[in-house]
């Protein structure tokens, strides 16, 4: 393990320091997380959300907060609530990858219902007369030329698709390597008094959150530090 | 008037200091003389060289009579040379760019214009958020929502970059409207040319023609906001709509661009107010999907757009706020960001190696003198135990200690 992680990436973008990629990384993830929220707003106006959605939306709320508790303390990090922070991360960028390829079957289901439902407003088989192939036009000479065709129309959903999980990936190195100097820095080093401390008078969820810190360090200490 | 100003504002002012003074002066060689000592640097090339070839492509391109443009830049020039206007105008510069490529967009050839996209935003919406979020909050509709969301998106929208402007000026420290222009400008700019390079049909045009391929010669549509006018017997925003200068113009969401950058802005100097910014961008977000003018991912590229060219203006330009001050004239010097400094990493672990040498003279005394300007003395000792038995042992403490009190060299440390 020690071995692969020699490359990660020593400053953000090749000439900032790591957490000003680190608040990057957490402050445009903060903000794609709102869809949680709204997809679950989208319950108010009579919207069903299926199993998928529910566990994306739900999930996507949970690490808004994590991600924020993370932001807020990047210029003064503790360890414990990084490593935490981190494996959130982690988990979650595993899950973008799948739920990216579930709902990308999702729209390109109904799309293709779109193009064939008499009821929909969509010119019918619009995706098949304006595909390549026919007389080509000059761009803007006629109106068909005008709008994309389908291939293009394609090729931008995956090259967006992949830029969004691309730039979620990088970030996830940035972390990392974060994380992994924190790891080897003197000055955050966890006193074992911190790692076992008395929680019998908490509540529920600071226990939760204190436990899950400390297993996220001793994870992230085995394989990192 | 000038009574109060002077109490609330000027009694505040630090002896002697000048930072906070604006220039009186219409003298045109102060500016000649600031120009020949001008060194640019890279950045400033950069800077100038990009927003330069925009302005010269508008000058071209524009459609206006030749006379007029000749006549509008000599104008602007004009306030850049006279140090009174330009030290706002010429701050404004990105500004003034990107409203002079908006309202050129309207004119370029469609010859030239990449082919309009329809189905690619609702479904990279699916895609990256699930559902067709934008959608699904516009379909149940009624008049007191129509309101709500009428307000942030057809008229908070269009004065608030002014009141968070003259706010900053006030409020905020020294140079931090430079900042503002800066940020906000070059966000509206580059979010324009993505406009104008990716156009993309709005949430309106999935509800009027499905995902029908669209055209040029099509009109804009003023989506929900047709339902105000005709609440108010008003012909505004479907005059205005119809006839926008970017109707395919769906991506990113320069509506949430703003709301952001100011949100943003004013989050650095009041950052005790910041769930009121987070709630109005939120309340903005939602409205503009209500509205049908944006799909969810166009306000996600908006919002990350306004995120890092904040990022990069805060690195590089903002002077830092102070919270204990409530005016610009309370601030003695404008400090900037240091980058390196605020590294939470930026003392390199093998310093801990290096301690139990003798460190030398200069970093010593430089580390010492940052976290206490006293010299050391014999009450010392109790105070840095004190400190040393915190959970956290910073290296700083770690080296104050030595320098202060080498008895505590033999200390064991727990790391």
């Amino acid at each position: 393990m020690q071995k692969e992680m020699v490359h990660l990436p020593k400053s953000f973008l090749g000439f900032l320091p790591l957490y000003a990629g680190v608040e990057l990384g957490l402050g445009i993830s903060i903000l794609n997380k709102c869809s949680g929220f709204y997809g679950i707003l989208a319950l108010f106006t009579g919207h069903q959300l299926d199993f998928m959605q529910w566990v994306f939306y739900l999930f996507s709320a949970f690490t808004l907060v994590v991600y924020s508790i993370g932001l807020r303390q990047v210029n003064k990090p503790n360890l414990l609530s990084f490593s935490l922070v981190l494996v959130i991360f982690t988990l979650d960028t595993a899950l973008t990858c799948f739920f990216t390829v579930w709902f990308s079957a999702a729209w390109f289901s109904a799309e293709a219902q779109e193009f064939t439902d008499p009821k929909s407003t969509t010119i019918q088989s619009a995706g098949a007369a304006i595909g390549p192939g026919k007389e080509l036009n000059p761009r803007g000479k006629t109106l068909e030329s005008q709008s994309a065709s389908q291939s293009y129309e394609f090729f931008f959903t995956i090259l967006f698709t992949v830029i969004t999980l691309v730039a979620r990936f990088y970030f996830n190195f940035i972390m990392v390597a974060f994380v992994q100097r924190l790891l080897r820095h003197p000055k955050y080093m966890v006193d074992q008094d911190d790692v076992e401390q008395n929680l019998k008078n908490r509540s529920f969820f600071q226990r939760w959150w204190i436990k899950s810190e400390k297993s996220c360090y001793k994870f992230c200490r085995r394989y990192l530090a | 008037m000038s009574e109060l100003f002077k109490k609330w504002f000027l009694s505040k002012r630090p002896a002697g200091s000048r930072v906070a003074n604006l220039e009186t002066s219409f003298d045109v060689n102060i500016t000649l003389r600031k120009l020949k000592r001008y060194r640019p640097a890279v950045s400033d090339l950069c800077h100038y060289g990009f927003l330069g070839s925009v302005l010269l492509f508008v000058f071209i391109v524009n459609p206006l009579p030749w006379i007029f443009k000749i006549a509008l830049y000599f104008f602007v020039g004009t306030l850049f040379m006279l140090p009174a206007t330009s030290q706002f105008f010429f701050n404004a510069l990105p500004i003034l760019t990107w409203l002079a490529l908006y309202f050129t967009s309207s004119s370029f050839s469609v010859d030239y214009r990449p082919p309009i996209t329809v189905q690619v935003l609702p479904a990279i919406e699916t895609i990256l958020y699930g559902d067709n979020l934008s959608d699904i909050l516009a379909t149940s509709e009624n008049k007191a929502m129509d309101l709500i969301f009428w307000l942030p998106y057809g008229i908070f929208h269009f004065g608030a970059p002014f009141v968070v402007a003259a706010i900053l000026f006030l409020c905020g420290p020294p140079t931090i409207l430079r900042g503002y222009a800066f940020a906000f400008g070059y966000m509206n700019l580059f979010g324009v040319m993505m406009q104008n390079l990716f156009p993309a049909a709005p949430p309106w045009y999935k509800n009027l023609y499905g995902l029908s391929p669209a055209n040029y010669s099509m009109k804009g549509s003023p989506g929900g906001l047709a339902r105000i006018d005709e609440y108010f017997g008003i012909n505004l925003y479907t005059s205005g709509f119809s006839n926008s200068a970017v109707i395919f113009g769906a991506f990113p969401s320069l509506h949430s661009g703003c709301a952001t950058m100011e949100a943003l802005f004013f989050s650095y100097v009041f950052p005790k107010l910041r769930p009121l910014f987070i709630f109005y961008v939120c309340w903005l977000w939602w409205s503009t999907m209500y509205l049908t003018h944006h799909y969810f991912v166009d306000l996600m590229a908006g919002s990350v757009l306004s995120y890092v060219i904040f990022q990069y203006t805060k690195i590089f330009h903002l002077p830092v706020a102070d919270g204990s001050m409530y005016s610009r004239w309370g601030y003695g010097e404008v400090v900037k960001f240091n980058l390196y400094q605020a590294d939470p990493l930026s003392v390199s672990p093998n310093d801990i190696e290096s301690l139990q040498a003798p460190l030398t003279l200069e970093t010593d005394f430089e580390l010492n003198s940052m976290n206490n300007s006293a010299s050391p003395s014999i009450f010392d000792n109790s105070r840095s135990v004190s400190r040393s038995s915190g959970t956290s042992n910073t290296s700083l403490d770690i080296q104050e200690e030595v320098f202060s009190s080498p008895r505590l060299n033999n200390k064991q440390r727990i790391d």
